[in-house]
């Protein structure tokens, strides 16, 4: 992905590969600004300020151009400095010229980088990695999370190239890869949909301790439950969540405590274990 | 119970550190409990109760993001305070004090980011004002602030709480306490059910059959299921690409077509 070209013809006649190093460490200011008016205007601003003071030599422009950096920006903030970065690339260029241009650019580009990012990097991940880690903890095993750790390093490598990335390639940068990506969140959503469906029959360990009682013989319910499918408990735990959050629209919060409330009624009454 | 000076500034210093990480700086261990928990483990010494806190709270938090600026529950703050306490009580009682303040970690991720609306402002204001350095300043504000929304909450915990921890563990219910553990093994669905909402799940429900069929009859550990998903995953890439550059080909015949009327 990251191709290795000559500096002297990559990088413009203001804005160096140094500048773009360190904008991807002002970046890391992303979601720590983030407010229910901007989001993460003003974090965009931090980052990009340095590079725009060099561009813009003249305090009236320079102030134009943070001001457009600081209206409303949210989204992806690892992907997000792709964007950010090709934005250099154009403001080097034309300057205030491309203020409407670049701004089309970020506000065009947010929704499918949050599409991306928050389906693959934040949740895709997490899920796989973080179920793998936590079962070997639970065993007193730390392997996983250095695995986990391991992921975790190559992806802060990666991330502290992507002004760069961003900034050679352009605002085409989406364009080029745009088919690329589609197919790859296609494959990972398949990916991601069978360990969620594995978590389902590992990771919910709810039983009934319930038992029948007809005259002299008892007889507890799981084994029956068990003979209908396995972790039936789970599944329909699952499922009852499911349709709370995507019909009746309740907030997840919400049914988090639902969920400790039915379990506190399950251990006062023991009809769950 | 009783923490010693250097734990409760250790402690202190966890819960901020792993708030201005989670929120950018450098946004390595997004608030995953299971890191977290391991962390603890160490300035706790005990690093078995570390690894199985984390892996619990872990598992309770799967699928739990807070996207597009959405509070959602703490559970990072949960494993350090669970870890903190369960080295000496245990893992549930534990968990029946850190999973209290790690709910109550929404409503103040909800003030922060309130107060952020302010630290933006004044950023832009000194900015139009022309003072460049203090509007760099400024903007510090906001990790300082998420940071302290997490340490304060666990300083509270592991100093003033600790007479008060002590006396709601000895008059708790005992169907509070079962409660909590029950709760624990249940939460899981939620976070799933909450990957459900986000995924194509209508379109891909034949690999989610395919996933829990290979845990629940067969009981396959999950990295054998991730496998197979993986196989399936390479397979839907494949598909998707060949059927990509069928769609491009056929509109390019028809651009072409086009062209000759």
């Amino acid at each position: 992905m990251f191709k290795k070209q000559k500096d002297s013809q990559t990088y413009g006649p203001i804005v160096t590969k140094k500048d773009l190093h360190k904008a991807n460490y002002r970046w890391l200011m992303s979601v720590e600004t983030f407010n229910y008016e901007t989001q993460q205007g003003a974090s965009v601003a931090y980052a990009l300020s340095p590079i725009l003071r060099k561009i813009y030599k003249n305090d009236d422009d320079y102030v134009e151009a943070l001001d457009n950096h600081f209206q409303y920006y949210n989204t992806q903030p690892w992907l997000a400095a792709i964007v950010l970065g090709a934005c250099v690339a154009m403001e080097e260029k034309q300057g205030l010229a491309a203020k409407n241009a670049i701004n089309d650019f970020k506000v065009g580009t947010m929704g499918p980088l949050a599409g991306i990012g928050d389906s693959l990097l934040m949740t895709m991940i997490p899920t796989i990695m973080g179920s793998i880690a936590a079962y070997m903890a639970l065993e007193g095993n730390p392997f996983g999370i250095i695995l986990w750790g391991i992921l975790i390093a190559i992806i802060f490598f990666l991330r502290m190239h992507c002004f760069e990335f961003g900034y050679r390639q352009g605002s085409k940068v989406l364009v080029e890869y745009g088919d690329k990506i589609n197919y790859l969140t296609e494959a990972a959503s398949v990916l991601g949909i069978t360990v969620v469906g594995s978590l389902i029959g590992s990771v919910i360990s709810v039983t009934s301790p319930l038992k029948f009682q007809f005259g002299k013989v008892s007889m507890p319910i799981q084994p029956m439950l068990d003979k209908i499918m396995p972790e039936l408990i789970p599944a329909i735990l699952v499922w009852v969540a499911y349709k709370l959050l995507k019909s009746k629209k309740m907030s997840m919060t919400w049914v988090i405590l639902l969920f400790i409330v039915i379990a506190m009624f399950g251990a006062a009454f023991g009809f769950l274990k | 119970m009783h923490f010693t000076i250097l734990q409760i500034i250790l402690l202190t210093l966890l819960a901020f550190l792993k708030h201005v990480d989670y929120y950018g700086i450098p946004m390595l261990f997004v608030n995953y409990p299971v890191f977290w928990g391991l962390f603890t483990g160490f300035v706790m010494g005990d690093v078995k109760t570390g690894l199985l806190v984390g892996g619990t709270v872990q598992l309770m938090s799967l699928g739990v993001a807070g996207f597009g600026g959405s509070s959602v529950p703490d559970y990072g703050t949960t494993a350090i305070i669970a870890t903190a306490f369960g080295a000496s009580m245990g893992k549930s009682a534990g968990l029946a004090i850190g999973l209290p303040v790690g709910m109550l970690g929404v409503q103040l991720d909800v003030v922060v980011k309130i107060l952020n609306g302010f630290v933006a402002k004044k950023a832009k204001s000194y900015a139009d004002a022309r003072e460049f350095k203090k509007m760099s300043a400024v903007t510090w504000l906001g990790p300082l602030l998420f940071g302290l929304s997490a340490a304060i909450p666990v300083f509270i915990s592991v100093t003033l709480g600790q007479s008060a921890v002590n006396f709601i563990l000895q008059n708790m219910p005992k169907w509070f306490m079962t409660g909590l553990t029950i709760a624990g093994e249940m939460l899981p669905a939620v976070g799933i059910a909450m990957l459900l909402n986000y995924m194509p799940t209508g379109k891909l429900v034949n690999y989610l059959l395919i996933g829990f069929f290979l845990t629940a009859f067969l009981k396959v550990p999950i990295i054998g299921a991730a496998i197979i998903g993986f196989a399936a995953a390479f397979a839907a890439y494949k598909q998707a690409e060949k059927e990509g550059q069928r769609v491009s080909t056929s509109s390019e015949t028809a651009a072409g077509i086009g062209e000759d009327e």
